[in-house]
C-alpha cells in the first residue's frame, strides 16, 4: 500500500479493520496533527482585531451545533426545524443559573467547564424528549414535532418572568488559571476553548460513525424496515440521535451564552433553525467536514450581504430594512439551489477535487 | 354563560378560518406527499395581494378578493413549476427541505416590500357596529368572513367529490401509477394541487387580514398552526381538516379566555395547539381521520 493515499490508485484493504481507520498512513496522521497544531498557533502570530475573532468564534460555536444537526439530519435522516430552540436550551440553562444565583457565582465564573457540559445534558435531554415520537413515526411526522417544540420554546421564553420574558439575561466574565478573562482577551480565550470542544466533539464523532451504532444511524437513514429486519431497533435508535444532536446543540448552546456574555430569544428564532439547516445542507449532509464547510460559508455569505445591504441602503429610502430582507432570501436561495443541483453540499467539491488529483493526467 | 357563548363564536371564527387554510395544505399533502412549510407565507401572500388591490390600486373588494385568490393561485402554481416538479422521485426529505427553503425566499421577499414590517388594516366596508344576540356579539366582518369561509369549503368539497379534475386528484393521491394509466398527467394534477391550494390560502389570508388586520408575524403565526390541525385531524383527510380546525380555534379561544391571567399563564392560546400536536403525535399520530399507512417492505 502506497505511503501517500494522494497519489495511491486504488483500494489496497485488505480487512475491514483497516478500512475503519481514521488515520490511513503516517502522513495522514502528521498532517492532521500539523492542521491542529497551525490552528492552535496561529493567533499567536496574527494579531486580529476583536470583530474578526468575534466572527471566527461565532462560526466555530455554529460548528458546533451543526455537527449535532448533520448527525440527526445527514446520518440518521430525520429533518430537524427545531435545532435553534435546542441550542437555545443550552444558553438557556447557564442563564437560567445566571438568574437564580446571580450572573456572578462562582458557579458560573469558575466552574464554567462543568456548566458547558451541564447544558449539553439538557440538549440532549430535551432532544430525546422531542424524539420521542420516533419510537411510532417517520420523518414527516419529526419534522413537525421538532417544528412545535420550536414554538413551544419561543412561548415558554417569550412569556415567563422566569427567562426576563426573551430580553438578555447577562452572564459573567469567567477565571481561567490565569485569573478574570478581561474584554481585551475575551474573544481569543473563547477561541481556545471553542476549538479544544470541537476537536474533542468532531473526533467523538468521527469515532462514533465507526461503531456498532454509528452504522446503526447510518442503517436506518437507508432504510428503516431492512434495519429492524437486522435486529436494530429504528424508534430508539432515531431517538439516540436526537439525543447526540441535542447534546451538542446544548454545548453550543452554552459557548454562545458565554461568548456573548449573555442570552437573548433573538438568537433561538426559527429564523436560525432554517439557518442551521442551510448551514448543513451547503456544507453536505452525511459528511462530517460539511459540518465545517457549511457555517463557513453561511456565515461568509452573511457578512457579504450585511455589506451589501448598507451599500443599497444609501440609495433607498430607509423604510425598508433590506438587512432583514436579505437574510432569509439569500439563506433560502442558497438551501433550494443546493438542494437542486449540489445535493450533497460542498463537502462534494472536496471529494471532486481529490479524485481529480488522484487521477491526473486521467480523466477517470 | 355568554362569556361562554362568546367564546365560542370567535373560536367558530377563527377556526373556520383554520380549516379553509388547513384545507389547501392536505390538498398538497394528499396529492404528492409534500408538506408545504412554506404555507403560511402563501396566507401572507394573498392578504398582502388584497390589500394592495384594494387600497394601492382602489379596486373594490369583493373584486380584489377573488382577483387575489386568482394571483396566488398562479403564484402557487408556478412554486411548483419552478421549484418542485425537478424534485419529483427525489428522496422526500430533500423535498421538504425545498420547501423549508421556499419558506425563507418568500420571507425575504415580503420583508423587501412594506408589508414586512409595517401593519396595515383593510378600509371598512360593512357596517362597523357588531350584531348582538342575546349578550353574544359578532362583529360584521367576522360573520362575513365566516359565511365565505363555509362556502368556500363547500365549494371545495363539491370539487372534490364531484368535477373531473377532483376526481383524478383524488385517483392520484390513491395510486400514481395507476392514475398515470388511465391518462390523468400527475405533474399537471401536482401543479393544480398546488395551484388550489394557493386559492384556498389566498382566501384564508384575505378575511384574516380584514378581521385582525394586517400583520405579517401574525399571518405567518396563522400558517404555522396550520401543523398541529392537520396532524390532529389526520395529514390526508380533508373532513379532518374542516373538522380540527374548529377544535383548535376553539381550544385556543378557550385557553386564552380561561387560562390566560390565571397562575402568571399569558398567550396559551399561541403554545397550547403545539402542545397538543406533541401529545398527539405520541399516543394517535395518524389524527382523528388519518388513515393508517400500512407499510410493506
Amino acid at each position: 500500500m502506497s505511503s501517500n493515499r494522494w497519489l495511491a490508485t486504488g483500494n489496497y484493504f485488505t480487512s475491514y479493520q483497516q478500512e475503519q481507520r481514521i488515520f490511513f498512513t503516517t502522513l495522514d496522521r502528521s498532517a492532521m496533527g500539523l492542521f491542529l497544531l497551525l490552528l492552535f498557533v496561529w493567533p499567536l502570530f496574527f494579531e486580529v482585531g476583536n470583530k474578526y475573532m468575534f466572527v471566527i468564534d461565532n462560526i466555530l460555536v455554529a460548528v458546533i451545533a451543526v455537527i449535532g444537526l448533520n448527525l440527526v439530519t445527514g446520518f440518521a435522516g430525520l429533518i430537524s426545524i427545531g435545532h435553534a430552540a435546542f441550542v437555545g436550551i443550552g444558553a438557556y440553562t447557564v442563564a437560567s443559573f445566571a438568574t437564580v444565583l446571580g450572573d456572578r457565582h462562582m458557579l458560573i465564573t469558575h466552574a464554567w467547564p462543568l456548566l458547558i457540559v451541564l447544558s449539553g445534558c439538557m440538549g440532549a435531554l430535551f432532544g430525546a424528549l422531542v424524539g420521542l415520537p420516533a419510537l411510532r413515526l417517520k420523518h414527516l411526522y419529526l419534522a413537525i414535532a421538532t417544528l412545535s417544540f420550536q414554538m413551544i420554546f419561543q412561548w415558554v421564553i417569550n412569556f415567563m418572568d422566569f427567562f426576563n420574558q426573551g430580553q438578555t439575561i447577562a452572564v459573567g466574565r469567567v477565571y481561567f488559571i490565569t485569573g478574570r478573562v478581561e474584554r481585551s482577551e475575551h474573544y481569543l480565550f473563547w477561541y481556545y476553548v471553542i476549538l479544544v470542544l470541537i476537536v474533542c466533539i468532531a473526533f467523538g464523532v468521527r469515532n462514533l460513525l465507526r461503531t456498532r451504532y454509528g452504522r446503526c444511524l447510518i442503517a436506518v437513514r437507508d432504510n428503516d424496515r431492512a434495519a429492524d429486519a437486522m435486529g436494530m431497533h429504528p424508534g430508539f435508535t432515531k431517538v439516540y440521535a436526537f439525543a447526540l444532536a441535542g447534546f451538542c446543540a446544548g454545548v453550543a448552546g452554552a459557548l454562545h451564552a458565554y461568548l456573548y456574555r449573555g442570552a437573548g430569544i433573538d438568537s433561538f428564532t426559527l429564523h436560525h433553525s432554517i439557518n442551521y439547516l442551510a448551514m448543513a445542507i451547503v456544507g453536505g449532509l452525511g459528511t462530517l467536514h460539511g459540518a465545517f464547510w457549511g457555517p463557513l460559508a453561511i456565515k461568509v455569505l452573511d457578512l457579504q450581504m450585511e455589506r451589501l445591504s448598507e451599500w443599497a441602503g444609501t440609495y433607498l429610502t430607509a423604510a425598508t430594512n433590506l438587512t432583514t430582507a436579505l437574510r432569509p432570501l439569500s439563506f433560502g436561495l442558497v438551501i433550494v439551489l443546493f438542494l437542486m443541483f449540489e445535493p450533497r453540499g460542498i463537502a462534494n467539491w472536496w471529494r471532486i477535487v481529490r479524485s481529480y488529483v488522484k487521477l491526473w493526467p486521467f480523466r477517470y | 354563560m355568554s362569556y361562554f357563548f362568546q367564546l365560542v363564536v370567535s373560536g367558530v371564527v377563527v377556526g373556520s378560518i383554520y380549516a379553509l387554510s388547513a384545507l389547501g395544505f392536505v390538498l398538497i399533502y394528499k396529492s404528492s406527499r409534500v408538506l408545504n412549510i412554506a404555507h403560511g407565507q402563501l396566507i401572507a401572500a394573498g392578504a398582502f395581494i388584497t390589500y394592495a388591490l384594494t387600497v394601492w390600486v382602489g379596486i373594490p373588494i369583493y373584486v380584489s378578493f377573488p382577483l387575489s385568490m386568482l394571483a396566488t393561485f398562479f403564484l402557487a402554481m408556478s412554486v411548483e413549476r419552478i421549484f418542485l416538479r425537478r424534485l419529483i422521485g427525489e428522496p422526500i426529505i430533500s423535498v421538504i427541505m425545498v420547501t423549508i427553503g421556499l419558506m425563507s425566499i418568500l420571507d425575504g421577499l415580503i420583508y423587501l416590500t412594506p408589508f414586512g414590517t409595517e401593519n396595515f388594516s383593510f378600509p371598512v366596508f360593512l357596517p362597523s357596529d357588531p350584531i348582538s344576540l342575546g349578550g353574544v356579539s359578532i362583529s360584521w366582518t367576522q360573520l362575513v368572513g365566516v359565511i365565505i369561509t363555509f362556502l368556500l369549503i363547500g365549494a371545495f368539497s363539491w370539487f372534490f367529490k364531484k368535477s373531473t379534475v377532483g376526481i383524478s386528484m383524488r385517483a392520484v393521491s390513491d395510486d400514481q401509477l395507476a392514475s398515470m394509466s388511465i391518462g390523468i398527467s400527475v405533474p399537471r394534477v401536482f401543479g393544480l394541487a398546488w395551484a388550489m391550494a394557493g386559492l384556498s390560502a389566498a382566501a384564508a389570508g384575505g378575511i384574516i387580514g380584514n378581521i385582525t388586520g394586517l400583520n405579517f408575524d401574525t399571518l405567518h403565526a396563522f400558517g404555522i398552526v396550520v401543523f398541529p390541525v392537520v396532524i390532529l385531524g389526520g395529514l390526508d383527510s380533508i373532513l379532518g381538516a374542516v373538522v380540527a380546525g374548529i377544535i383548535m380555534g376553539l381550544i385556543q379561544q378557550f385557553a386564552s379566555g380561561y387560562l390566560d391571567g390565571n397562575w402568571g399563564l399569558n398567550g396559551t392560546g399561541q403554545v397550547l395547539p403545539y402542545i397538543i400536536l406533541l401529545v398527539i403525535l405520541l399516543f394517535k399520530p395518524h389524527g382523528l381521520f388519518g388513515i393508517h399507512e400500512i407499510e410493506r417492505v
